[in-house]
């Protein structure tokens, strides 16, 4: 269970975030949508602490993450960070580190894994991903596509709770972008309890058990696909889906 | 005729070419060319003599009383010289080992500063006759009861041979060597009081000092952890040099020494700085038809053995590319010091360079402020300062923290601290602009798998950053070669020092110059090339 309570955040003067309140369930497929600038980022951001807010509660399982910095926020961060992983819209792989360095890299170092099943675990994970053959390759000489698969091979080598996906096709041309929309769509399928944030509206109608349109900083609406792709029940939802549509 | 306006405008230029070619030939070196000096001093109204005042007390230092001013007895001797010859003297600053040098490329007319009379000088100078009789007084620590004699000097302390620090290529050098034969070590410094304030420190094991007699008596005060020991020894005279080819100033020069010997005024001036003393009536006034002095008979060798053992290793004039293979290796073995110093100091102000760059970067306020002043304030002051500070200082404070711990820091220490703190400020800026290049996803990336902070710097952006600033680091280990020449204030003898020792004593100012300058050469060159292949490698991973 990940629950966000009144989730308040400004920028200096402005809100961003107006009191923002969602919860996701085990096993859900939660996507964000709305327009630009309507602090779907911003609010995926704040789960896992890359943002921070200013009033409200972020729970992620028994770990409740405190809106004030300081030692208690970094703890319970830590624990959310190794519960909670996130696929980047400019993929962020390390590209220092081979395919399956990258993979490898947090298990080993951060849950301490042996090497052995670390790189065992890391190969089942590219396999998933259609990735093996790449895995000595350099982040650098992969496509987009390539290298989003490798960050999702990458997040789930944490065995996370939940994934949250910040734009992860918006870098992508149409063919990655199917690429990718096919190996989050089989980890839906799998049970991975997953917030997506997307312009992706297919994945969105087909997949999300649950769709949130975000629009300056409050959810407009929320509800099942069916419900937000045929019957809008707000303005904003209906304006924004017949731009979307354009 | 179309061409009219144009050709005598060329033939215009051409008549010019001498006016600008004489322009140039008249301010070559003086002593490429057949001139008079003792004239052209006339003719200029003033007699200009070079000396160091660094540390020149009695001979030539800034007055106490009004620094702007200096006073000495050498400046009242070239008073007395220059007004024997009808000019006003003016003073010019060298660096003391570098006087001969600077009056053989015509900057100065005569060095007048403590120069003794050898062999060696009198084969390339013109000298004249003595002006003092000097003597050498050996120095120890009055605390140092296992020093009471010269004879304990060649007792080794601790297994290691006794350290005698000296001014370096003077003749108390000479006379530690001739004395100890190999069994006492030496410590060479480029001022005289440097030399006893090492001793007194103990700094770099420094035993004990042999120093020039009038240095002692009037410095003596400010010592008071020092001590004579035994009798003053080495008696030399100290005299003026001119280029060879100024022959008539030389004779001038001796006409007012001798002239002030006879009226009274040179012993005048000594008495007034405590120098006068038995010594000075076993003088020596006999010269050649140059006028150069002939002093061979007592200066250095107190023996006729000595004496014979003094012409056998008396001055070869190496001419030519032959001192390359007699001295080269002497070369080659002071360039592994280099080396050595560049090797040690290069890692260590990277890694201070690092640490900073992160504590501006990441750190609490408390350390970012320091580090951002420590970066200021190394980069803000010259190198050689930084070396002085740390060898002299760093001791003291040591002995301030810790008193009776007898905590101290060797040359070579003192020399590696000082470089690698020097650099690391400005390695400490270029990390810190590798790590600022890094995108800002990485730092989310690694932070969002769970690692911590610390973790994923080390792991994740550190790495990247060292790929990035590598080649500018190499960079910069090049200029670090180069300005390990520095240490050499602080006695460590490197490169640039043992060429200037070299080419000094041998006379090998060029061929020497030409082999030290490849051997830099030799050694920067595979870094320039290892530069050129980080930076294509960096650019081709970028592209990928």
């Amino acid at each position: 269970m990940i629950e966000l309570t009144n989730i308040i955040k400004r920028y200096e003067q402005h809100e961003v975030l107006r009191g923002v309140s969602l919860t996701v369930a085990d096993g859900e497929v939660c996507v964000l949508l709305g327009p630009s600038g309507g602090g779907k980022s911003t609010l995926l951001r704040t789960i896992n602490g890359l943002e921070t807010f200013d009033s409200g509660t972020i729970r992620v399982g028994d770990v409740s993450l405190p809106a004030a910095a300081g030692p208690e926020r970094e703890l319970a961060l830590g624990k959310i960070r190794q519960r909670v992983g996130m696929v980047f819209q400019q993929f962020n792989l390390f590209p220092h580190r081979t395919v399956l360095q990258n993979v490898t890299e947090a298990p080993i170092h951060v849950l301490k894994q042996p090497k052995d099943s670390a790189i065992a675990n890391a190969r089942r994970l590219l396999d998933r991903v259609g990735m093996l053959d790449k895995q000595n390759a350099r982040p650098g000489s992969l496509s987009g596509g390539q290298q989003q698969r490798v960050a999702i091979a990458r997040t789930l080598a944490m065995s996370p709770e939940a994934v949250l996906f910040d734009e992860p096709t918006s870098a992508l041309d149409p063919r990655t972008t199917a690429e990718v929309i096919s190996v989050m769509t089989d980890l839906a399928a799998a049970g991975q309890r997953m917030i997506v944030v997307t312009h992706a509206m297919s994945f969105a109608r087909t997949v999300a058990h649950q769709v949130h349109i975000l629009h300056a900083g409050t959810i407009a609406e929320s509800g099942p696909p069916q419900q937000i792709f045929d019957d809008p029940q707000t303005e904003i939802t209906r304006d924004f889906l017949s731009e979307a549509d354009n | 005729m179309e061409h009219s306006g144009l050709l005598p405008n060329m033939f215009r230029k051409l008549l010019l070419l001498p006016a600008f070619v004489s322009l140039f030939v008249g301010i070559m070196p003086n002593s490429l060319k057949a001139y008079d000096a003792l004239d052209a001093i006339r003719k200029r109204g003033t007699l200009i003599w070079g000396a160091d005042q660094e540390g020149g007390g009695p001979f030539v230092y800034p007055n106490p009383e009004n620094p702007e001013a200096l006073v000495g007895f050498e400046v009242e001797l070239a008073e007395l010289i220059a007004a024997h010859l009808g000019v006003k003297a003016e003073f010019a600053q060298g660096q003391w080992d570098k006087l001969p040098d600077i009056m053989e490329r015509g900057d100065i007319d005569i060095v007048l500063n403590g120069y003794e009379w050898t062999p060696n000088r009198a084969e390339r100078y013109g000298l004249s006759i003595p002006y003092y009789i000097y003597e050498l007084q050996l120095l120890g620590k009055v605390a140092d009861d296992s020093l009471t004699s010269w004879d304990d000097l060649l007792q080794p302390v601790d297994g290691r041979p006794r350290k005698v620090s000296v001014l370096g290529g003077t003749a108390a050098q000479d006379y530690v060597e001739q004395f100890g034969k190999g069994a006492i070590d030496l410590a060479l410094f480029d001022g005289a009081t440097d030399a006893m304030e090492a001793t007194e420190l103990g700094l770099s094991d420094v035993d004990a000092n042999l120093q020039d007699l009038p240095v002692w008596t009037f410095y003596g005060e400010g010592y008071k952890r020092l001590r004579p020991i035994g009798p003053a020894v080495g008696r030399g005279y100290y005299v003026v040099m001119t280029r060879t080819a100024d022959t008539d100033l030389l004779k001038a020069v001796n006409e007012a020494i001798l002239k002030a010997l006879q009226d009274g005024s040179l012993r005048e001036i000594f008495t007034r700085y405590r120098m006068w003393n038995e010594t000075q009536a076993a003088r020596g006034l006999e010269t050649n038809s140059n006028g150069g002095f002939v002093g061979s008979l007592i200066s250095g060798a107190q023996t006729q053995q000595e004496l014979a053992e003094a012409e056998a290793n008396s001055f070869e004039k190496s001419s030519g590319w032959a001192v390359i293979w007699q001295r080269g290796g002497l070369l080659i073995d002071a360039a592994g010091m280099t080396v050595l110093l560049s090797v040690v100091a290069m890692p260590l102000a990277v890694l201070i360079g690092l640490l900073i760059a992160l504590a501006r970067l990441y750190g609490p306020a408390w350390l970012r402020i320091p580090a951002a002043f420590y970066v200021e304030l190394v980069r803000g002051t010259p190198l050689v300062l930084q070396l002085y500070l740390i060898y002299f200082l760093l001791p003291k404070f040591l002995d301030m923290l810790f008193p009776g711990m007898g905590l101290s820091i060797n040359a070579f220490s003192a020399a590696v601290l000082g470089l690698a703190i020097n650099y690391s400020a400005y390695e400490a800026e270029i990390y810190r602009g590798g790590i600022k290049s890094i995108p800002k996803g990485q730092m989310e990336a690694a932070m969002s798998l769970g690692m911590s902070k610390s973790l994923a710097l080390r792991r994740i952006i550190v790495p990247q950053a060292t790929r990035l600033v590598l080649p500018p680091m190499t960079n910069d280990f090049i200029a670090l070669f180069k300005d390990t020449a520095v240490c050499s204030v602080i006695t460590v003898v490197e490169l640039s020092k043992m060429y200037y020792i070299q080419a000094r004593s041998a006379g090998a100012i060029v061929e020497l110059g030409l082999l030290t300058a490849f051997l830099y050469l030799a050694m920067s060159y595979p870094l320039s090339l290892l530069t050129n292949r980080l930076e294509k490698n960096l650019s081709q991973e970028r592209r990928s």
